[in-house]
């Protein structure tokens, strides 16, 4: 019935799901703390910004990617940052515009940021027109597009959640030269550097993942996340057991995994 | 829904279920269908976008939008009519989107050098730590630089396959289980944030 | 230390933009305009791709993912031509082309019309075939894998696939005796790992952008992919298929270039350093 060498694949898999589904249970009585992340912290100070220097807040999703890839979970989590900024932007009064790559993204982001805008208060303030902006579903194409609305716009925050791929060092390196502050989060490991080196708060991999439980402080999500960390914490064991054993020659680790 | 299509694929990588795997083989070729169907519906929302900038008359935008239009309609055109496969396409593609993207992406070369020039500074240890990597790895990819100096090589090599790659295994570990946690709170409906946040009050 | 010279400090820590571009345009031009001819090793990454290929018995089939899109074919392309040229030269193997970028059929006749299969006398539906563009990424990668003729009864051009005598006994992952992925997305490149070598074995080559190598290598390391090398070594396939082309020529930008910029490092360092000694003094 079971498909040799996925065995031990399968019990991690399951293993990881009780973390997670436990964790969310027990999150609802206590909520787990977590730690700073300063970019998403830094989000009312990029906000605020705008407002002071009455200029718009960009946001985007990343040239690449579609929804049946695997990037799919970053761009859920995209969305809820962006319904985060959208309600800090209603609140403000500041735009913050959303250029879109994946046309199927249009009415999601549309809808979050409408929410967002309905829950402050502001529904007439939002126009999906001039917001949601659709600019090509070429990658290159795309990034032209984006690095065109900086220069003319010079947005005062420009916030990249989301799969990135070669266009991340095209609109860091053009957000800079406009002045715009910087947000910046992929799980693409190797946009990680070119992020790195320009903007200025960062979050990594599964930071991003984590970015609608941070904002939102949803205790079934905070509680997935405890989940994910113990998950991590079991990788962890397995890698110092594996380690010791093979030092110690024995192969019952890699037996293990290879089940 | 979500949930059972996600439990019957999973069942089927990990379980020898009888009937599972023409079920998975039908969903998975169903995907594909439905996002070659995706690609569609970027066209007909970049018509739309653009057929209104025309019609508004769009400062600074409508002829370039009147120009991306019949691009669009030549590029349809040709490749109905004459095949994508054709010589005529082939040349069509060429002479513009191949030329441009190849132009664009070229263009991350000259970011990436300023970018280095701005950022590899040693102003503090953890910088000149990253300004050093830097140089070994820039130098190294250098071929010629790598024939004469081989010690180049050897370092690069070191600090790829020791500090690099075990930083990415942390980094590929901890997105994995990022994206497990988050598929878990999507099929169970707890992940809101794409849905938009208003409750039935808030409605 | 007077103003001048920490003005020249400071003007040396802050080269303008456009100098810098200036710089590298000419580094970019001059080497390909007036080919230097400098040194190009041989690394052990592009051997073992050789090798692996050079190991294949006769009749032994291979998928191949033309899965680079045009901005990136200037860095995937040539490799992937040098392969191709090795492949052919070889004989007596069956290459099945798929592409899982939208641009990957155009850049394939592309890449043939560069090879020119004919020469070597290599016919289409015979020696290779090209299937078209599979929507989905991984999810194509999969269908791929369970059963190829369920995903497809046509190549790129419309053409059954019964008619091509290629294809005989082609079905899913397990009929392909190599996998190779020519790529600037790691959607595809760590797709093809998931996807097919983890449930199938099949052996893996890969070939992506060079800033992609720290993301791949945990693959490499972990045996998942028997080579990966990077674009950016095209010129070294040439000199061991002995057909000289784009990447030999772009060997010499590369040297230059690099050592350009890794210049423009050092006097920012010596700027920034010489900058806050005379600051201090003054």
């Amino acid at each position: 019935m079971l498909v040799t060498g996925r065995i031990f694949a399968l019990g991690t898999l399951i293993a990881i799901w009780i973390f997670a589904l436990v964790s969310m249970m027990m999150a609802k009585k206590k909520l787990p703390s977590f730690r700073k992340l300063a970019g998403l912290d830094a989000l009312p100070e990029m906000v605020g910004r705008a407002a002071e220097t009455n200029k718009s807040v960009h946001f985007t999703t990343g040239g690449g990617g579609s929804l049946t890839d695997p990037v799919l979970p970053q761009l859920i989590a995209a969305m809820a940052v962006l319904g985060h900024v959208s309600e800090l932007c209603a609140k403000y009064g500041v735009k913050v515009v959303y250029t879109v790559f994946l046309a199927e993204m249009m009415p999601i982001a549309t809808e979050v940021m409408r929410a967002a805008y309905i829950k402050e208060g502001k529904a007439d303030a939002f126009n999906a027109e001039s917001q949601v902006i659709y600019m090509s579903g070429d990658q290159f194409a795309y990034s032209s597009a984006v690095q065109g609305y900086a220069e003319r716009e010079r947005p005062a925050a420009n916030i990249m959640i989301g799969p990135f791929y070669a266009e991340s060092q095209l609109f860091a390196e053009t957000f800079f030269r406009v002045g715009s502050i910087q947000l910046a989060g992929t799980a693409r490991g190797y946009q990680i550097p070119f992020f790195a080196v320009v903007c200025d708060y960062l979050l990594i991999a599964e930071e991003i993942y984590a970015a609608g439980a941070y904002l939102s402080k949803d205790p079934a999500q905070v509680g997935s996340i405890r989940g994910q960390d113990l998950g991590k914490a079991l990788a962890l064991i397995l890698m110092i057991l594996g380690l010791l054993a093979t030092v110690a020659g024995s192969p019952f680790i890699v037996n293990l995994l290879k089940m | 829904m979500l949930s059972i299509a996600a439990v019957i694929v999973m069942a089927d990588y990990f379980l020898k279920i009888p009937g599972t795997s023409a079920v998975v083989t039908d969903l998975q070729n169903w995907g594909v269908i439905l996002s070659a169907f995706a690609l569609g519906f970027g066209a007909v929302n970049l018509f739309y976008v653009h057929t209104r900038h025309i019609s508004r008359r769009t400062p600074g935008q409508w002829p370039y939008s009147i120009w991306l239009l019949v691009m669009l309609v030549l590029f349809t055109v040709v490749g109905v009519s004459l095949r994508y496969t054709g010589p005529e396409y082939q040349w069509l593609y060429n002479s513009t989107l191949f030329a441009l993207s190849a132009t664009i992406y070229s263009s991350t070369g000259f970011y990436i050098a300023s970018g280095c020039y701005r950022a590899l500074k040693a102003r503090n240890s953890e910088a000149a730590v990253l300004m050093i990597v830097g140089l070994i790895v820039l130098l190294k990819n250098a071929p010629a630089l790598a024939v004469a100096a081989p010690v180049l090589v050897t370092m690069e090599n070191w600090l790829s396959a020791v500090p690099t790659t075990s930083a990415q295994r942390g980094i590929m570990m901890g997105a994995s289980l990022g994206a497990m946690a988050l598929g878990i709170r999507t099929m169970i409906g707890r992940e809101t944030g794409f849905l938009g946040r208003l409750t039935e009050a808030e409605r | 230390m007077s103003k001048q010279e920490k003005n020249i400090w400071e003007k040396l820590e802050n080269l303008p933009r456009e100098f810098i571009y200036g710089l590298l345009l000419i580094a970019f031009i001059l080497p390909m305009i007036n080919p230097i001819g400098l040194p190009l090793p041989i690394t052990p990454e592009v051997k073992k791709w050789y090798d692996t290929i050079e190991a294949l018995p006769s009749g032994a089939a291979i998928i191949i993912d033309q899965g680079y899109s045009g901005g990136g074919e200037p860095e995937c392309g040539p490799f992937a031509v040098a392969v191709y040229h090795h492949i052919f030269k070889k004989g007596g193997l069956r290459v099945i082309g798929v592409a899982t970028t939208q641009e990957g059929p155009l850049l394939w006749d592309k890449a043939m019309a560069e090879v020119n299969p004919e020469k070597y006398g290599r016919k289409y539906g015979v020696d290779y075939i090209m299937l078209g563009y599979f929507s989905g990424v991984e999810t194509a990668m999969a269908a791929l894998g369970k059963d190829l003729r369920a995903l497809t009864s046509t190549d790129y051009k419309g053409a059954s696939l019964d008619q091509y005598p290629i294809m005989q006994g082609i079905k899913g992952a397990t009929t392909f005796d190599l996998l190779i992925c020519y790529t600037t997305g790691g959607d595809q490149s760590e797709g093809w790992v998931r996807q097919w070598y983890t449930p199938y074995k099949t052996p893996y080559l890969c070939n992506v952008l060079a800033l992609m190598m720290p993301t791949m290598l945990p693959y490499q390391k972990a045996g998942q992919i028997v080579s990966l090398t990077k674009g950016a070594q095209a010129g070294e396939m040439e000199l061991l298929v002995k057909m000289p082309g784009r990447g030999i020529a772009s060997a010499d930008v590369m040297t230059m270039t690099g050592l350009l910029v890794a210049a423009f490092v050092v006097i920012g360092n010596i700027a920034y350093f010489a900058g806050r000694a005379s600051k201090k003094k003054a």
